[in-house]
């Protein structure tokens, strides 16, 4: 039997636990914390005070006879096929995975620690989103700064979803006379990509949010309550939310070459291994896959992986499929693979139950359970139709 | 003379080539040279506004059958 670890057990790790035949392959899952969190709902725990329980033991997620072990890896070496965790434990394999997630780093940007801790962000944890609901709980007024503080980020919507949602709040509460709303983003326009912006400018436009666009947070100064971008704007705020930048893990990798600067793991973007190595592969937010960082890609990664190690011919197309709330009750996808660009989709309140009932769902999708729902919506929803019937339109 | 440091972000529609460049420009120093690799055609217009923004030189844009090579020199940082 097939000796198969897995470092953590977010979205992407427990997907591929999960697939893999048991009659076949020996797995343990390994996951410093207990709980796997649902990660989409922290928009909702931060901007309407959710208190949806977001999250399970890891152990009651895997199917039976996959093994959980919590433990923090401490370091992986792919050439001694070892891995060490914290309590000097050592754990050997046959093929390793990955799926590590990111880590937020709020200390590389001076300033941002300060504000990590005392306004939380809606990115990190379900205690920094309380956090932050709490700030705008309790918020009367004044320039609220939204944006990322880096370029890479998980979920590139999430960020413009926090400002629709933060718009939507405000409106309700009377407040929007007494407010400014400022969207920095690094990029040359309020969403990345240029197809989707078109189709959400306007709404940006229409709820007086002000962008600043190519602002790449450089400095905050707590004091004067500025932020600063490398490219020399600044902005002044009352309430900052910002994202903190993203990174990958803090794993000590043996060979350490397999990692980039901001320590994503180098991986080859259809068959998920990592440079150099046929038995080790990465999978989700950790990697350095060219796509957007969401749990559809990590889900449609690890079901790769699955057919990889039974000896089945796949590779990922570089699907993506992240949903966008554009708030009042209508939401879109953001929709595209390596071949076709993304989708000029429009937003309609169906997508909005779908984006809603995902959370319902998303249990069933960690067990391979809703499979035949997601291959049947994946095809239907296929970029290259989507894109001959919206592009031309748009 | 320096060796240009690649990006590589063919296939990248989401959230695209430009991600991949502020990232590297993050960081990058004074000199230093950068290619990035794309198949998105936004990339083009992209880079000339990023470049104005940042002050940033554009040394050449490539377009090749696969890909589209646009080659930088950063000058500010
Ligand atoms: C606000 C927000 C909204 C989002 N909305 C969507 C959405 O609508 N749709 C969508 O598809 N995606 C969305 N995402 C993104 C999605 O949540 C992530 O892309 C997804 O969780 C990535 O899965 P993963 O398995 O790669 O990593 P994660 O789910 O982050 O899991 C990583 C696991 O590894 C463990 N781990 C880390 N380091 C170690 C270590 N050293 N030792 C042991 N274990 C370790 C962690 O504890 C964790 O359990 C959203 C994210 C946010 C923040």
């Amino acid at each position: 039997m097939e000796k198969v670890l897995i470092i953590g057990g977010g979205g992407g790790g427990l997907i591929l636990a999960n697939h893999l035949p048991r009659k076949d392959f020996d797995v343990t899952v390994i996951d410093k914390d207990e709980y796997h969190y649902y990660q989409p709902w922290f928009l909702y725990v931060a901007f309407q005070g959710s208190r949806r329980k977001i999250w399970k033991p890891i152990a009651s997620l895997l199917k039976p006879g996959i093994r959980f072990v919590k433990d923090e890896i401490s370091e992986i070496n792919l050439d001694e096929r070892k891995v060490y965790g914290t309590r000097k434990t050592t754990y050997d394999y046959d093929k390793i995975i990955i799926a590590t997630g990111t880590s937020p780093d709020p200390d590389s940007i001076p300033g941002l620690r300060e504000i990590y801790n005392e306004y939380g962000d809606y990115h990190s944890n379900v205690q920094n989103s309380l956090k932050l609901w709490e700030h705008i709980k309790n918020f009367k007024g004044g320039t609220v700064a939204l944006g990322q503080a880096g370029p890479v980020c998980k979920c590139p919507p999430s960020l413009l979803e926090g400002a629709f949602q933060l718009e939507e709040y405000l409106k309700k509460k009377n407040l929007k006379d007494k407010t400014k709303i400022k969207f920095f983003t690094p990029f040359p326009r309020a969403y990345p990509a240029e197809q989707m912006n078109k189709v959400v400018e306007p709404m940006v436009e229409e709820r007086g949010i002000e962008v600043m666009t190519f602002f790449d947070v450089d400095t905050i100064d707590t004091k004067n309550k500025v932020i600063s971008s490398i490219e020399g704007d600044s902005i002044n705020y009352d309430l900052p939310i910002i994202v903190p930048p993203c990174k990958g893990t803090k794993i000590r990798i043996v060979p350490e070459k397999v990692k980039n600067p901001d320590r994503f793991i180098i991986t080859d973007k259809k068959t998920m291994r990592i440079e150099g190595y046929d038995n080790a592969f990465a999978i989700g937010d950790v990697n350095t896959v060219p796509t957007s960082k969401t749990g559809v890609t990590a889900h449609l990664e690890a079901q790769v992986v699955s057919n990889l190690l039974q000896g089945v011919y796949d590779e990922f197309t570089g699907r993506i499929n992240c949903p966008f709330d554009t708030a009042y009750g209508k939401a879109t996808f953001v929709i595209a693979d390596y071949e076709n660009p993304v989708v000029p989709y429009p937003p309609t309140r169906i997508k909005h139950i779908m984006k809603m009932s995902m959370a319902r769902i998303y249990w069933m999708t960690l067990k391979g359970q809703a499979d035949p729902i997601f291959d049947y919506y994946f095809d239907f929803t296929n970029p290259k139709k989507l894109n001959e019937k919206y592009a031309t339109e748009a | 003379m320096t060796e240009a440091t690649i990006i590589d972000s063919r296939g990248s529609a989401c959230p695209g080539p430009i991600t991949d460049l502020a990232r590297a420009y993050r960081n990058s120093k004074v000199g230093d040279l950068l290619e990035l690799w794309a198949t998105d055609k936004g990339v083009q217009a992209d880079t000339a506004a990023w470049a104005k923004k940042t002050g940033n030189e554009i040394l050449e844009v490539k377009v090749d059958p696969d890909k589209i090579v646009v080659k930088i020199k950063i000058n500010k940082r």
